[in-house]
């Protein structure tokens, strides 16, 4: 039944399907890529890969139930941290970190999404923006958390260095199949429905407030697992690295890049993000932030449903025409 | 209270600011019926329904079904009680095709959790099937027409397997031949046990299918029963079309 929707081209939820075939072909194709030793690309696509499953993370509540985050960056760093706090009591495992942020992050997630999301409307996301602030302000003041210093977390040896790599790969790959398995299941039709329209999804049976905080907390993980790879590989964790403004924005822009609320979106958006700025900043260093707001500013006004809906675009300029005109791109 | 499945509506009234949208309206209906319910607008059908469905608990008085209290059941949990409704401004996930719409209702509603979501599809076909909108199954819902829409409400409460449906003017913008066709899907449905309330200002249609009228005008019942007696009350014709009126027709029949 679903194989027979999308097949047609419209409906399901994970969005197009050919972007997700795409998008396992690169993670495939991203597997292999340590063989090559080269050390800088090798640092590139971690980065891309922390960020996808950041992006992932964001999504699932800002892409699929529509509320819009502007604070998940603290899951970020309290992955980071967990992962610093274990390594100062001599426990040096991505196998300890992962679960440990992931309880952590979800306990903060549901701490603070019940009372916000049971609100409608712009609460939540003010309120996340209030918690990213103070969160990093609290990280400063902690003397658990080494304070504005920071941790210094083991020194990973240098044959150990693509082990972070193949983490975080898995950490994107779980986050990219996660989502999918989701946005084939009852509870992405739960996040959905609220987004398209609250009153009438609580009439069908939908409690919004359970949904919502659900997809919080399961976005929460997901980027949590980022940060819990990330400390260790990097070595060293301060509320600015944990808390930084870019984490916090470019995984949202990622998803928009890509397609928010789609199982390939955040993906797709990561790499094209990361490439482009990768690309302007070697070509326009002084202002390469200009094409890059610019490019942003084009994606939202032609395609707000992102490169997905492009790559599953059939029907050419025609299709595309028609679907602005309804509103559906 | 018992569970015997009677909808008992006890003296409720519900305020907006200092205005009463409803006072002391109590009726009951009976499983199997279909209440029709009438009034000018600005009455209180809308938010009786409201009252009814959980959306908005009332300032006095109580609804009960089977057993329980409406005011005391989360709203989301009120479909789980066997209580369906559409709403008169149409509210579709536009984004979803149309069969995904109906789909939800079957995911989540009474069986909801029993049900495959491979099942819930299944009945969102079969509903589809039975509501005429068949032919635009695959099509996002923002693409329907009025009547569709109004129709895909209909499916949707459908899919939650209810015992009763509140119906809010459903058939407000059909033609003579769409109403007769809605008219023999609400029979049908209500030959499956299913009990009915009918919202609706087309006073032939809820004439011919309603087994009882309610009447209210001004957030009160004014009026109930059967629907021949409703078409002769003076306190009705005087409530629609003003006391003159009911004056004139009141002397030309004696």
């Amino acid at each position: 039944m679903n194989r027979l929707l999308r097949g047609l081209g419209l409906g399901g939820i994970t969005g197009s399907p050919q972007a997700f075939a795409v998008s396992l072909g690169i993670m495939a194709l991203l597997l292999a890529l340590p063989a090559l030793h080269n050390g800088y690309l090798e640092l590139t696509f971690r980065n891309i890969l922390m960020f996808a499953a950041m992006s992932y993370g964001w999504n699932l509540l800002g892409g699929y139930t529509g509320y819009v985050s502007f604070g998940n960056v603290v899951f970020f760093g309290i992955g980071a941290y967990c992962s610093a706090v274990l390594s100062a009591h001599h426990v040096d495992s991505l196998l300890a970190d992962v679960p440990v942020a992931l309880v952590c992050a979800a306990l903060f997630a549901i701490v603070v999404g019940v009372p916000i999301l049971r609100l409608r409307g712009h609460y939540f996301g003010i309120a996340t923006l209030g918690i990213a602030l103070a969160a990093a302000d609290l990280a400063n003041n902690l003397d658990v958390l080494g304070g504005s210093g920071g941790l210094a977390l083991k020194q990973v040896p240098q044959e150990q260095f693509s082990l972070y790599y193949y983490a975080m790969w898995a950490v994107a790959l779980a986050c990219m199949l996660g989502t999918f398995a989701i946005a084939r299941s009852k509870l992405g039709y739960a996040f959905v429905a609220i987004r398209e329209n609250e009153d009438a999804a609580q009439v069908l049976g939908v409690w919004p407030t359970r949904y919502k905080v659900t997809a919080y907390a399961l976005g929460a993980m997901m980027t949590a697992a980022a940060g819990a790879v990330y400390a260790p590989a990097n070595g060293f964790v301060d509320p600015s690295i944990a808390f930084a403004v870019d984490d916090n924005v470019f995984p949202i822009v990622m998803s928009i890049l890509g397609g928010m609320g789609t199982a390939a979106g955040p993906f797709i958006g990561a790499l094209l993000l990361a490439g482009l700025n990768e690309i302007l900043q070697s070509q326009f260093v002084k202002i390469h932030s200009l094409f890059f707001g610019a490019i942003i500013v084009l994606v939202v006004l032609f395609l707000p449903r992102g490169i997905v809906y492009l790559i599953g675009l059939r029907g050419g300029m025609r299709r595309y025409l028609a679907d602005r005109a309804a509103f559906r791109v | 209270m018992s569970a015997d499945g009677v909808l008992r509506i006890e003296n409720v009234g519900m305020r907006f600011g200092g205005l009463w949208a409803l006072k002391g309206v109590s009726f009951e209906v009976r499983p199997g019926s279909i209440v029709g319910l009438i009034g000018p607008n600005g009455s209180g059908k809308t938010t009786l329904m409201n009252v009814i469905s959980g959306v908005v608990k009332p300032a006095e008085g109580e609804v009960a079904y089977a057993g329980r209290t409406i005011a005391d059941v989360p709203t989301h949990d009120v479909c789980r009680l066997g209580i369906a409704r559409t709403f008169q401004v149409v509210k579709p996930f536009a984004g979803l095709t149309v069969r995904e719409n109906v789909a939800v209702g079957a995911m989540y509603g009474r069986d909801g959790a029993t049900l495959s979501t491979a099942a819930c599809f299944d009945r969102a076909q079969a509903l589809l099937e039975e509501v005429g909108l068949a032919r635009v199954a695959e099509r996002p819902a923002s693409d329907l027409t009025i009547p569709d829409r109004k129709r895909l409400e209909v499916a949707k409460a459908l899919a939650l397997d209810p015992s009763l449906l509140l119906l809010d003017e459903v058939m407000a913008g059909l033609n003579a031949s769409e109403v007769d066709e809605a008219l023999h899907l609400l029979r049908a449905v209500n030959a499956r046990g299913v009990t009915l309330i009918v919202v609706e200002h087309l006073m032939k249609a809820i004439m011919s299918i309603s087994t009882s009228i309610v009447v209210l005008a001004e957030g009160k019942k004014i009026a109930e029963g059967l629907p021949a007696e409703i078409v002769a009350s003076p306190a009705v014709v005087e409530a629609y079309l003003g006391a003159r009126y009911a004056a004139r027709q009141g002397r030309g029949r004696t």
